[in-house]
């Protein structure tokens, strides 16, 4: 219990160091929210300082970090300049369909990586295990781009399913059962093609470390004690490849979230990838932080489920503070 | 169907135009002839237009909203006193049903309709337009729309005659006239006066607001809101305009704009039905959708070049010698008029339209668009790409050549320099490409600088830290007034050399003379000759190396009736209140 | 076909893949830059072998297009003139290494005919020599950035598992911030900070070692969850206690273990960081035209008529494809070697 204390106070602080960096960082970068209404023959420069003194955007960085840390006990989050409302609710609404998106990207990444990286390793030197590779490295070199326009262009083609979106223009009409169907159809292309960029990387750290298993002098001793093969893999083999297979679930839980947001751009899912790409752009820093600092807790969590994990399943690894 | 067939003959008039130069001195004069009367369809109520947006509307607060999103939907949610025809470019009633200009030109006086009620059921009275402008001018709001209304550091005065009569005084004669309460959505009194006495104007009207709290007068008001999906607008029962047999607009139950952020997934969307009518779409898309829009049923309009214009900028500003010695080296060049002489002389405009724009885009020599009917001069010279001659000209100022080729100065210093593009417009990227090619044909090495939009406009706003910058400008309506900033030496938009006390060049005190008595004179005519002038004297001096207008390109499914889309924003939707869908599509071409 | 076949195979593939990259000038057909705005987006040049009086030639030739149908956007034929093609030809000149210009092409067609071996993009350039030259920037960014990665993550790794204690919370909260920054903002800003007058090369080589120093954070958690297991083991343990130094136990004990995986992690993080060099030129922030690279020659397939109209400008995805299969090949056969019974 007190090393999950421990491990939560570490984690607020990282969340600390990735609000200052991304707050200097945006700082850093040149021009401003109001830069582009200076373009706009309309709008005069004495109007464009008056907005800028208004929000506070000419403040030192210092006071401008303080202002956003009682914004968050207000839970506000900040305020965004270009939506004129506190971010927190409005990176909400969008973290949200990104977490669905993620989460059944990774489910189905790893229900395809897992009984492929086994099979493979099982196979070892085998047709399975070639010709799953010479797949796995075809996927690889698919840039997510060219995946997801595709997928995109297969959408266009077939009209199977509906390009972009999370719910038909209809779906407030529908039943339950029917709404649950129209968002599956909505879900598959991006979650497929997040899938099929984690998914080789996945298979290939699970035939990895199967294969390691695999040939250890333990179970080349269980082997010789004739342990029949299933029971092979399942009690001895798999719980030592666990190891290393469950800080890549941490990695790719959290990863997933930056990867999807150009899957969620060309794909039209409304998410926080094309929010914050938006807001990076129009220099909305609020909204930036705000959804950097839920990616960051999204990492976290993955890596704190990954070391619990680890910790019950690996007992020789010490608490490294007792 | 009268308003299409206008809009072939438009388009093949632009293609005469892209195929031979001297058929640009034809259009000024046959553009005026042509210039059409529309009279709308009678269409039939009922149905739906789907429209995709490329982002969230950011906020349904009139006073707020700055970006073409939020506009594009508040525009289709309230209404304003005189509106400016997005077809004709001329003004036409709206709420005001008539206005009567004083004899001085100083005042306004507007009629405003009886009878007329909010979206909510409220009456509509002189009291809501007082109240209105008085949100706009409030210099604690910081209002966008406030400098439209401040003419010559003097803001305009709104006074209440009687419950239907207001009465605007400008302070001066004032050129582009009632055109100044085009897109000035008329707010609710009874429902904001609370928000404004307790300084909470700013967080009202949200887009997350509830749909009952918003009241407009017009033809749609707010239904449902998802964010990043969807926003629905249904039909407002107490809009004041009627068809010409009488039968109360809008035609259509609702309005349904869905965010698709990528162009690409907007064309398919289009292109299944899921989206009725599709507002600017790029060239490449476009030509792509005509090729099979006869057995997609799918009416596409190159309505012609718009008022946006492509311009190679070169950096002229007084910078700090000492700081940026190089840039000041290179202003030697960029302020030696025969040298921006010769670098518009090498540019390829004819291969830029045809690359880039796929031939939707025209190219141009002067600041105004071939699209603005109203005011483009038909004096304005438009030579022949021609190497031999820029290099001619070089030749006679004193550059020269090495044995590689390359150009030589004067001081025999080698003519090298960046172009900064905005690295999110892949279109301006490709125009650098071909004039970065057209000028090593002169001997001249650029290299092409891809920077993020921001930071972009940080150089050549604030910092003056660039060689060359090759960027564009939108102009909000055909009236040359916006322009004041960019052709006025002391003006904010005076982007080749900001900031300057006094005219640097003779030229410029010119430009600056025209420009202010332009503006206060109230004639066509008149104001004709000095804008006329203006583009003379721009084309002559090229503070800045114009290029190209790309052209707006839209469509909409055959069933949308009334589509007839203008140059001016919003392009498709300006008449959404008429819009109507037919049974069975109609043939558009 | 058997190992020792398919290794050879293999290693001719490698080699000659990398040749063509480092000497792309030589294996072109034309310059990457050089423009023929009459034939945007031409199709590619077909090779002929038949005459028109239905004679054989030994010679390949090729034929130009009609002008007419040129003015009109179309591709057709004239047959009305052959032009032959010829080995190391004369054509436009390219840097070998600085300071020694070259102008023999491999191939070329006689002029003024013009062989376009995998079309043309949108300004009239060479797609194929395009191809040639944007493979080696990509090349080059694939092993700069990786090669920082793993070195920087490789040790940062060892170090952290193996000191464990306070040193690897520290660099483990590190790495887990690395891994939280939203890297494609720091690269927005990278590159808006940057002078505008440095080469254009080296701008891109200076934002794929920012991508490269970034990456480095998730090599060093691997290694490490590695090595806490490694050093773990009973022979790690008996060796300890017999007195073995630090180094010794590092070098001769758990560097072997995770070498197979610094080699796995090799084996897709080279495409891995050419992939980010395409999504750097999918934002706009890869290499400035006219230089191409794989990123930038990709990012045209990003627009939809070209998705769907050109197939030839797939070429330099195919390339890609190839290049990273054979990386792919590389890796694991090396692993396989490397892979030391633990004992």
């Amino acid at each position: 219990m007190r090393q999950l204390a421990w491990r939560l106070g570490q984690s607020i602080l990282l969340l600390v160091g990735v609000s200052l960096c991304s707050f200097v960082l945006l700082s850093a970068a040149p021009g401003n929210f109001f830069d582009e209404l200076k373009l706009n023959p309309q709008i005069s420069s004495a109007t464009v300082s008056a907005l800028q003194a208004q929000y506070g955007a000419n403040r030192p960085l210092p006071e401008r970090y303080a202002r956003w840390v009682a914004s968050i006990v207000r839970g506000d989050w900040g305020y965004s300049l270009s939506y004129h409302s506190p971010v927190g609710g409005l990176v909400w609404q969008r973290a949200r369909n990104t977490l669905l998106l993620t989460t059944f990207a990774v489910l189905l990444a790893w229900m395809v990586a897992l009984p492929w990286g086994i099979a493979e390793a099982l196979h070892k030197g085998g047709w399975i295990d070639r010709t799953g590779e010479v797949i796995l490295a075809l996927l690889l070199a698919m840039p997510d781009v060219l995946l997801a326009l595709l997928l995109l262009l297969l959408a266009a083609r077939t009209g199977w399913f509906p390009t972009g979106g999370m719910s038909s223009t209809d779906a407030a009409e529908l039943s339950a059962a029917a709404k649950a169907w129209d968002l599956a159809r909505h879900l598959f292309l991006p979650a497929t093609a997040l899938a099929l960029t984690t998914m080789p990387i996945l298979a290939r750290h699970v035939r990895s470390a199967m294969v390691g298993v695999l040939d250890a002098p333990f179970l080349t001793a269980a082997r010789g004690h004739g342990i029949p093969k299933f029971r092979l893999l399942s009690r001895y083999a798999l719980p030592v490849a666990l190891n290393s297979l469950i800080s890549l679930f941490g990695f790719s839980v959290g990863s997933l979230l930056s990867i999807s947001l150009l899957v969620e751009i060309i794909l039209s899912w409304p998410g926080l990838g094309p929010l914050v790409v938006e807001a990076v752009l129009a220099r909305d820093i609020y909204v930036v932080v705000a959804a950097t600092m839920f990616s960051a807790a999204c990492l976290i969590v993955g890596n704190l489920l990954a070391d619990v994990l680890l910790y019950c399943t690996d007992p020789r690894i010490r608490p490294v503070h007792s | 169907m009268s308003e299409q067939s206008k809009s072939r003959s438009w388009l093949q008039l632009k293609i005469v135009l892209a195929g031979a130069l001297f058929a640009l001195t034809l259009l000024g004069a046959a553009s005026k002839a042509q210039s059409p009367q529309p009279t709308a369809e009678i269409g039939r109520a009922g149905g739906r237009i789907t429209v995709a947006l490329r982002t969230d509307p950011k906020t349904l607060n009139p006073i707020l909203a700055v970006d073409t999103t939020s506009r594009e939907v508040i525009g289709a949610m309230q209404a304003d006193l005189v509106h400016i025809n997005r077809q004709t470019q001329r003004t036409e009633s709206a709420l005001a049903s008539s206005w009567k200009v004083s004899t001085d030109g100083h005042k306004y006086t507007l009629q405003l309709r009886h009878d007329v009620k909010f979206s909510d059921g409220a009456p509509f009275t002189a009291d809501d337009v007082v109240f209105t402008f008085q949100l706009y001018l409030d210099e604690a709001l910081n209002s966008p729309q406030r400098d439209l209304l401040v003419i010559d550091n003097k803001p305009i005065a709104v006074k209440k005659i009687d419950n239907y009569t207001v009465e605007f005084d400008l302070t001066k004669p004032y050129g582009p006239g009632e055109r100044i309460f085009d897109s000035l959505a008329i707010l609710p009194k009874h429902s904001l006066e609370a928000a404004y006495r307790d300084h909470k104007i700013g967080e009202v009207w949200g887009v997350n607001a509830k749909p009952e709290e918003i009241a407009g007068l017009g033809p749609f008001r707010l239904k449902s809101y998802v964010a990043g999906q969807q926003l629905l607008l249904e039909r407002n029962p107490n809009y004041w305009r009627k068809d010409a047999r009488g039968k109360s607009l809008p035609y259509l139950n609702e309005l349904l704009f869905t965010v698709v952020a990528n162009e690409d997934a907007q064309v398919i969307k289009f292109k299944s039905g899921e989206t009725q009518i599709l507002e600017r779409v790029g060239a490449d898309n476009f030509n792509l959708l005509q090729k099979d829009s006869s057995s997609k049923s799918l009416c596409l309009s190159d309505v012609g070049p718009g008022l946006e214009f492509v311009f190679l900028l070169l950096n002229m500003n007084s910078v700090d010698a000492t700081k940026h010695a190089d840039i000041a080296a290179k202003e030697l060049w960029f302020r030696d008029l025969k040298f921006r002489e010769a670098v518009s002389l090498a540019m390829d405009r004819k291969g830029m339209v045809r690359l880039v724009y796929g031939g939707r885009a025209t190219p141009i020599w002067g600041n105004v668009s071939p699209g603005n009917r109203l005011w483009l001069s038909a004096n304005i010279q438009y030579p022949e790409r021609s190497i031999d001659q820029a290099k001619a000209l070089l030749k006679s100022d004193g550059f020269s050549w090495d044995a590689n080729g390359a150009l030589l100065d004067s001081q025999k210093h080698p003519v090298t320099f960046t172009v900064v593009v905005s690295s999110s417009n892949a279109q301006r990227t490709k125009i650098a490409t071909v004039a970065q090619d057209d000028l090593k044909q002169l001997g001249i090495d650029v290299r092409v600088v891809p920077l993020e939009f921001r930071a972009l406009v940080d150089r050549v706003m604030n910092t003056h830290d660039y060689d060359a910058v090759l960027m564009n400008l939108v102009n909000g309506d055909v009236d040359p007034t916006p322009e004041m900033g960019l052709w006025r030496y002391s003006g904010e938009m005076h982007l080749w050399d900001m900031g300057e006390k006094t005219a640097a060049t003779p030229w410029e005190a010119e430009l600056d003379k025209l420009m202010e008595s332009q503006m206060t004179t109230t004639d066509y005519a008149t104001r004709k000759k000095l804008y006329d002038r203006v583009q003379e004297i721009v084309a002559q001096n090229l503070p800045l190396v114009f290029l190209l207008s790309p052209d707006i390109l839209v469509g909409a499914q055959s069933t949308v009736g009334n589509f007839r889309p203008g140059i001016l924003d919003p392009y498709a939707l300006w008449n959404v209140d008429e819009q109507f869908i037919r049974p069975t599509g109609a043939t558009c071409h | 076909m058997n190992a020792r076949a398919s290794t050879k195979v293999f290693v001719t593939l490698f080699i000659a893949m990398h040749l063509i990259v480092i000497l792309p000038g030589f294996f072109s057909t034309q310059g990457y830059a050089e423009q023929s705005r009459d034939v945007p987006f031409a199709p590619p040049t077909r090779l002929h072998f038949v005459l028109a009086d239905g004679q054989f030639s030994l010679r390949p030739f090729v034929y130009g297009w009609d002008r007419a149908a040129l003015d009109t956007g179309t591709y057709e034929i004239d047959r009305s003139q052959i032009y032959p093609l010829r080995f190391f030809t004369t054509g436009s000149p390219y840097t070998v290494v600085k300071g020694w210009v070259a102008t023999t092409h491999l191939l070329g067609a006689e002029k003024p005919g013009r062989l376009f071996l995998f079309g043309t993009d949108d300004f009239g350039r060479d797609e194929f020599s395009r191809m040639l030259y944007g493979g080696r920037i990509s090349i080059l960014a694939g092993w700069i950035g990786a090669a920082i990665a793993l070195f920087t993550g490789g040790i940062v790794g060892l170090i952290s598992g193996y000191s464990g204690r306070w040193v690897d919370s520290v660099t483990m909260r590190l790495v887990e911030l690395f891994m939280a920054l939203p890297w494609l903002y720091l690269l927005f800003a990278v590159r808006a900070i940057l002078p505008l007058r440095i080469e254009t090369t080296d701008t891109f080589i200076l934002l794929i070692a920012v991508v490269g120093i970034i990456g480095w954070a998730r090599p060093a958690r691997l290694v490490r969850s590695m090595v806490l297991s490694a050093k773990e083991r009973n022979f790690v343990l008996a060796s300890r206690a017999m007195g073995a130094s630090h180094f010794h136990i590092l070098r001769k004990h758990i560097l072997p273990q995770v070498s197979g995986l610094l080699l796995t992690m090799a084996a897709y993080l080279i495409p891995q960081f050419i992939l980010a060099e395409v999504t750097l030129s999918f934002l706009g922030l890869g290499i400035g035209e006219p230089v191409p690279s794989w990123g930038t020659l990709l990012a045209e397939l990003q627009k939809y008529n070209v998705l769907v109209n050109y197939w030839w400008m797939y070429a330099p995805g195919v390339a890609l494809v190839a290049l990273f299969l054979i990386y792919h090949w590389a890796s694991t056969t090396i692993q396989q070697k490397v892979e030391v019974p633990i004992a």
